[in-house]
């Protein structure tokens, strides 16, 4: 089952935020505290790995409840994606998203203001919701 | 290093749109000389001009190299170097400018360009006086890499020092790192 997907710019901020399976999941309410928070423990996870092993290997943790899985590129970007227990490393398909979905839809759209504030944008978000609700793991 | 080095043309040859040459560095010809008349021909704002577009340009540019290519980080501002010439010109125009004039602390490059293989500059010719001195015709190039290098938390400064247009025997862009950006948090957090 897949939660809901973060994604951070360079800036901290969170440009994009959306979310599956609303009542079946958790019930908690998100709010803009929330994507703080997320923000900062995937930061500092990040940062402890990186500490320890001198790479960029922080790619998901896991509670009792919920997996995430976690990738930041090379600009910064970083894209969190909340899952449950049982779904295999998303990982590659986060990298998807950047690489097809938001380099094409959103760099790519003359648009856009260069500085991202939020991903306003059919294009991307569609593609983003089928590429999430094609995946085994989705239901 | 040998990885840098296929990964660009790897790109440029699958993975990239091309236009045809004459029509870019046409077209690219009229933005300067429609800058030139903008600005009457104050060179020194059209140099501005010029390395401004060239900075919104890289800041995103920066995005489709990191995807197309996968590159890592870099663990030097060598590597670095690397890369923009190897993977950046390569991709983006085909060419592969040579580096050199490494400052002895390692922070500063120059990125050259021997005469005729600029392809901005290919059926340029200046006969205004004053824009031969004053006119880094190809600034946009030194914007680019400037927004470019920002994008991944370099924060540099970007110049050209000597312009075949303006008589030099190469055409050289000098590439100053001030310093690595760090993450930002967010406000009012610790």
């Amino acid at each position: 089952m897949i939660y809901s997907l973060y994604i951070f710019d360079r800036h901290s901020d969170c440009i994009f935020r959306r979310e599956w399976h609303k009542d079946s999941g958790k019930k908690a309410g998100i709010n803009d505290d929330m994507s703080k928070l997320i923000f900062g423990i995937c930061l500092s996870l990040r940062n402890i790995a990186r500490n320890l092993t001198d790479s960029d290997s922080f790619l998901t943790y896991s509670t009792s409840q919920y997996k995430t899985h976690y990738y930041e590129t090379p600009s910064n970007l970083k894209l969190v994606l909340f899952t449950d227990l049982l779904t295999v490393s998303l990982v590659n398909e986060l990298r998807q998203i950047y690489e097809t979905l938001y380099v094409e839809y959103v760099v790519k759209n003359p648009l856009q203001t260069t500085e991202v504030k939020t991903i306003d944008n059919i294009m991307f978000s569609m593609g983003v919701d089928a590429l999430i609700q094609s995946l085994p793991g989705y239901a | 290093m040998s990885k840098v080095r296929t990964i660009g043309a790897d790109v440029w040859k699958h993975k990239t749109d091309k236009v045809s040459l004459e029509l870019f560095t046409l077209m690219y010809g009229s933005i300067v000389s429609q800058l030139c008349d903008d600005f009457e021909h104050d060179y020194t704002k059209v140099n501005q001009q010029l390395d401004k577009m060239g900075y919104n340009i890289g800041l995103r540019l920066i995005e489709e190299v990191l995807a197309k290519t996968g590159l890592p980080r870099c663990h030097s501002f060598r590597e670095t170097a690397d890369a923009v010439t190897r993977v950046g010109f390569k991709m983006f125009l085909n060419i592969t400018p040579q580096l050199g004039n490494w400052s002895v602390d390692n922070k500063q490059f120059s990125i050259i360009f021997p005469p005729g293989t600029n392809p901005l500059v290919e059926f340029v010719e200046c006969y205004d006086e004053r824009a031969r001195r004053e006119l880094w015709y190809s600034n946009i190039l030194a914007g680019v890499i400037r927004g470019a290098l920002e994008m991944v938390q370099l924060s540099c400064e970007t110049e050209f020092v000597s312009d075949v247009l303006q008589g030099a025997a190469q055409t050289e862009l000098r590439v100053k790192i001030i310093k690595v950006l760090e993450d930002e948090v967010p406000q009012g957090e610790e």
